[in-house]
């Protein structure tokens, strides 16, 4: 009988437990991976909606030559990595899956659409990527219904603070009170109903009239005319560019012009395609690049068109509000990286509730809380309220739309 | 009484947007038995080219003129290259599928080009409505309907009075015949497409200033006007102009009495409705073969 030695099964055990740790350490995710100073995108840049896109981009790039000049971050150049969703949900995750596994950059930045955003919420989860949308203004991208986001920020507007904000610039300018909505038949307009509806039952007001419009509809004077005979006198708009431009051309042909307060769906291309028919129209957002603007944002603006041709105005800058918000997030996730002092995804989360950061949109002071209500950066304070006026965006106050209306 | 003048005078303008449509894919089909389904692109071509060109510094009616043109070409190339060939056999269907193709490229080459977003065209017409028994429209919304009557009476005196309008009756009523009395019905059917693609750009051009130049502004019309064609009996001009001011008028008191929303839905239904009681379109006639 032959004696077993007595460490071999220790051996034995000790053997397995290296190859299961390696085997361990292989399957681990990308997130406990020295990650890479790089923001990978997924955006819009190519179909229908490649000028939210572009919007990004511009600051962005802007953003990151300015604090590669300035030393990088840890002391390495911070790089863009953007990839093309086209809208696209599904698109919009393969991206988040090269960005978070193969790319491995230290945080992902989101684009325009609200259900891209809501597309990524478990697989960011899986991956532990950090999210920072800079558009899409869904309530539910941020505030998830299991109240446990981790990863997903926003520097961004959202919908269900935009709501009492449309609605008390409404009240304002309402001369009898009656207030309509006017929606998109999309998931953004058909969301919007909720807010509205809440926000008017708490300035205690009833609506006047809901009407709503497909996209690419070019004729909308039964909804206006039943919002006439109900004596609407002041309309709050979800809606883009084009349908915001048939909507007035329907209520220049009734002879009907209620005061329009809309969400920002709207941008500067409707200031040409609506002409003088803009005028007065009020759009809620968080900038605008034209009009007087404070010497930074100017020197901003000023760099965009150095570097990106296409931008000869700021006219040509399709949705101001998105462009100024990415400024800013990619300079909170540059402060962030620094506070973190390595690129550690959960370091870099923890230091994103540290950044105190003075953006061109608003104050970050900090920029985030550990709720997820205040994942969003921006607060409903820093909403600002522009009016078009002679082909232009501008602030309300230099345009003379700025008071309240006495209809 | 205001509101449904309002309904039937914007009802009409539409509707006979839908007409000019429709009555390009007659022109199509009446030669060839087959029709471009990247028509909606063609009509598109229309309004972009003529704002691309406005652009460029030409005054609006010869930028017009352009846009007509190349689309016209457009629709001649079209049938050369991507229906032809196609459509050799007699229950040949491969002539959808490319024709569906080119229309994607088309589409997403202008949004690449021109730009995802609508641009307006500025045209005298689109100053100040015109008011109209309390209702109001403008007068290049006025000028559809009367483009599409000029175009309708054209289109009869050029296949009654001339020899290639009465070429193109003749390879409608019998390619084979036709060809056999001298005929080139492969050119006289080139002839039609790029003729379609010529009404299709009209159309385009003249609703641009009330809806914007925009790639995708052909995409839910030319749908509809096929939809008008297939009603009416795509073999019957004057239907098709009947069925498209109709279904425009329709649409209009739909969204009017019932519902924005439901639109679509309960004007396709009803003429989806028309389709089962009237199998041949509501103006055609049962095709008689001898054999």
């Amino acid at each position: 009988m032959s004696r077993i030695p007595p460490f071999a099964p220790r051996r034995a055990l000790l053997g397995l437990g290296v190859l299961a740790g390696l085997a361990l350490g292989a399957a681990a995710p990308a997130a406990a991976q020295r990650a890479q100073p790089c923001i990978g995108a997924s955006w819009e840049l190519t179909g229908p909606l490649a000028h939210t896109g572009l919007s990004i981009r511009i600051a962005v790039e802007t953003a990151i030559e300015e604090i590669n000049a300035a030393g990088g971050v840890l002391g390495q150049p911070l790089r863009l990595i953007a990839y093309d969703d086209q809208g696209e949900p599904a698109r919009a995750v393969d991206n988040a899956r090269r960005i978070g596994e193969r790319d491995n950059c230290i945080v992902m930045m989101g684009g325009f659409r609200t259900p891209n955003a809501i597309a990524l919420r478990e697989p960011l989860d899986e991956m532990g990527l950090p999210w920072m949308g800079v558009i899409s203004a869904g309530t539910g991208v941020i505030e998830h219904p299991n109240n446990a986001n981790r990863w997903m920020f926003r520097v961004s507007m959202k919908d269900r603070w935009v709501a009492p904000f449309l609605v008390d610039a409404a009240r304002a300018r309402s001369a009898s009170g009656r207030i309509a909505l006017v929606y998109e038949g999309t998931a953004w307009g058909q969301g919007a109903i909720p807010d509205v509806t809440a926000a008017m039952r708490a300035a205690n007001i009833p609506l006047a009239g809901q009407e709503t419009f497909n996209i690419a509809d070019t004729d909308m004077s039964a909804q206006l005319i039943r919002l006439r005979d109900a004596g609407v006198d002041t309309i709050i708009f979800y809606g883009v560019d084009r349908e915001a431009t048939n909507l007035l051309r329907s209520m220049d042909r009734l002879g009907y012009r209620p005061q329009i307060v809309s969400a920002w769906g709207v941008g500067v291309q409707f200031a040409q395609t609506a002409g003088p028919l803009a005028n007065g129209v009020i759009v809620a957002g968080t900038y605008t690049w034209m009009g007087e603007l404070p010497p930074r944002a100017a020197g901003v603006l000023q760099r965009i068109q150095a570097r990106f041709p296409q931008i000869r105005t700021a006219a040509d800058i399709p949705l101001p509000s998105g462009t100024a918000n990415a400024y800013d997030a990619t300079f909170i996730i540059a402060e962030a990286i620094k506070l973190a002092g390595r690129l550690d995804r959960e370091a870099f989360r923890e230091a994103l509730f540290r950044v105190n950061y003075q953006g061109i949109v608003a104050n970050y002071a900090p920029a985030f809380e550990r709720r997820q209500e205040r994942h969003d950066a921006i607060q409903a304070s820093a909403y600002q309220l522009f009016a078009f006026h002679d082909g232009q965006l501008l602030p309300i106050a230099q345009t003379p739309y700025g008071r309240a209306r006495t209809n | 009484m205001e509101a449904i003048l309002q309904y039937l005078l914007t009802g009409i303008s539409v509707g006979s947007v839908y007409a000019m449509v429709a009555l390009g894919f007659y022109v199509m089909w009446s030669a060839a038995k087959a029709v471009n389904f990247t028509y909606g692109n063609v009509f598109m071509l229309g309004g972009v080219l003529t704002v691309v060109l406005v652009e460029l510094g030409m005054p609006l009616l010869v930028a017009a003129g352009g846009a007509i043109a190349i689309a016209t070409l457009t629709g001649a190339v079209i049938e050369r290259v991507f229906v032809r060939p196609f459509n050799r056999d007699a229950n040949a269907i491969g002539w959808m599928l490319t024709t569906i193709a080119v229309g994607i490229m088309m589409e997403s080459f202008a949004t690449a080009t021109y730009g995802p977003l609508g641009r307006p065209l500025d045209t005298p017409f689109m100053q100040e409505p015109l008011r109209i028994g309390g209702a109001g429209i403008y007068a290049q919304e006025l000028l559809i309907p009367v483009a599409l009557i000029v175009l309708t009476f054209g289109l009869e005196a050029f296949y009654r009075r001339t020899v290639l309008g009465r070429a193109l009756r003749a390879v409608a009523l019998n390619r084979t015949a036709a060809g056999l009395v001298g005929i080139d019905a492969d050119r006289i059917t080139l002839f039609a497409f790029g003729l379609a693609g010529g009404i299709g750009a009209l159309a385009g051009f003249l609703i641009a200033p009330v809806v914007q130049a925009s790639s995708t502004m052909g995409v839910v019309v030319g749908l509809k006007g096929f939809m008008v064609a297939i009603i009416a009996g795509i073999a019957n001009a004057k239907g098709v102009v009947v069925v498209g001011i109709l279904y425009g008028v329709l649409e209009r008191f739909i969204e009017g009495f019932l519902s924005s929303a439901a639109r679509d839905a309960i004007g396709f239904t009803i003429m989806i409705l028309a389709l089962l009681l009237f199998p041949q379109g509501l103006f055609g006639r049962k095709e008689v073969r001898k054999v």
